[in-house]
């Protein structure tokens, strides 16, 4: 199971509270929209989160899949240093570095996803199989001021005691087939 | 005021160049990826002329297009100075697919009519109608080989593909002059290497160090001692 996996490797002193995840264009257990894969605009979805727990500082998000990666998990997008003011993410965080983060995320930085890339790359699942893609968003106590470009590995232990709260959202994704010539 | 570290990737483009040779990923570099060369550029050189426009012998008008386009994103020109086009990777692109590289001129136009195809089914538009940013992107997925699926016809991997062009590319751009590429030898100026020379006397090197070795501006092939085909490595 992708949360108990997470909470394992993410041990705390205290127990962390569950907050809400959300997404106005996705939801657990349905379809993401193609824009979020290579067979669309391949852009980072939107987020929001709801009942935070008191004292959060900073925030942190994981995008992996469960079903894929030696070993598991595939991990497609790592953003941290999110400061706590923000309720959200917007769709479309940039992947080019030179470009700034949007309005409200200053500061926020991108880690290395399973590609060594740091930014946001969708859900390819091999041939039409179905894969679950586990957006995890961590409440930390404090403003931790991590360097670009953790791996998921690094930055589960750079907030390893610092995990107050946890919220997820799963939605799953299988490739739509392209047309036989996409050219009009 | 954020610390200016955190708001840069944490690869430099330095490191970019230097690692894409061998991961593979993150080949899409500003031209300038070694911004900060060891070498100061020469103190009175002209400008670097443009590489030659014109038809080229194996690709279609259209093909050519989109491998300009293609090659345009992966060292393009910015503001500090000039990219892969203008060091002439398209044509030694061309001349290597007239000589050693013919056997990879279908693989060529399979891959573009892909990359084209792969760009109207995903992003609505052909290749070279999009912006710089999704010209990037959409390359980023034929890199790490996203791009593949039926319909869009990619011959294996897409990601094999974009390797095959990115190899290439860098010889066009960083190779000896002699090859048809490194026009003026910008590339050689990207990457801040000072050029062939025989002899590298102590003061050489101590201005090497220094950065303000003047690049000597010579093939290989302008010394005696190399000539092509002659067999060594």
């Amino acid at each position: 199971m992708a949360a108990a996996a997470l909470t394992a490797s993410t041990a705390t002193a205290q127990t962390p509270t569950t907050f809400i995840v959300e997404s106005r264009t996705m939801t657990t257990g349905e379809m993401m929209p193609r824009d979020y894969s290579p067979d669309g605009r391949n852009v980072s979805p939107p987020l929001s989160w709801r009942g935070l727990p008191a004292g959060t500082r900073q925030l942190a998000v994981i995008c992996q899949d469960h079903g894929a990666g030696n070993p598991p998990p595939w991990v497609h997008w790592i953003l941290y240093n999110i400061p706590a003011s923000a309720s959200g993410l917007p769709e479309g965080i940039p992947f080019d570095p030179a470009d700034p983060m949007p309005a409200g995320l200053e500061g926020a930085t991108q880690g290395a996803n399973g590609w060594g890339l740091p930014m946001y790359r969708g859900p390819a699942p091999p041939g039409t199989s179905l894969h679950h893609y586990h957006f995890a968003v961590f409440a930390l106590d404090a403003a931790l001021d991590l360097p670009p470009g953790l791996t998921r590995a690094e930055l589960l232990d750079a907030i390893d005691g610092h995990v107050i709260g946890q919220g997820a959202m799963t939605p799953h994704y299988s490739r739509h087939p392209a047309p036989e010539d996409p050219t009009p | 005021m954020a610390d200016e570290s955190r708001d840069r990737p944490g690869i430099s483009r330095r490191d970019l160049l230097k690692s894409a040779g061998a991961a593979g990923a993150a080949a899409l570099i500003p031209a300038r990826a070694a911004a900060d060369p060891p070498m100061a550029p020469p103190a009175a050189s002209a400008p670097p002329a443009a590489a030659p426009a014109g038809p080229l012998m194996n690709l279609t008008a259209n093909e050519t297009e989109v491998l300009s386009a293609m090659v345009d994103r992966l060292i393009p020109s910015d503001d500090m100075g000039p990219g892969a086009l203008e060091a002439g990777a398209l044509r030694y692109i061309d001349r290597a697919l007239s000589e050693a590289e013919s056997d990879s001129v279908e693989a060529y136009r399979i891959g573009l009519a892909a990359l084209d195809r792969y760009s109207r089914y995903s992003r609505g538009a052909p290749f070279l109608e999009l912006s710089d940013r999704d010209k990037d992107s959409v390359l980023l997925d034929v890199q790490l080989g996203g791009a593949t699926g039926a319909g869009v016809g990619f011959a294996g991997s897409s990601g094999a593909f974009f390797n095959m062009v990115k190899s290439h590319t860098w010889q066009g751009t960083f190779g000896d002059p002699m090859y048809g590429g490194n026009v003026n030898f910008i590339g050689w100026d990207i990457l801040g290497y000072p050029g062939v020379r025989m002899r590298v006397s102590e003061d050489d090197q101590r201005e090497m160090e220094a950065g303000q070795l003047p690049p000597a501006r010579r093939s290989a092939y302008d010394f005696g001692q190399f000539q092509v085909g002659g067999g060594e490595d």
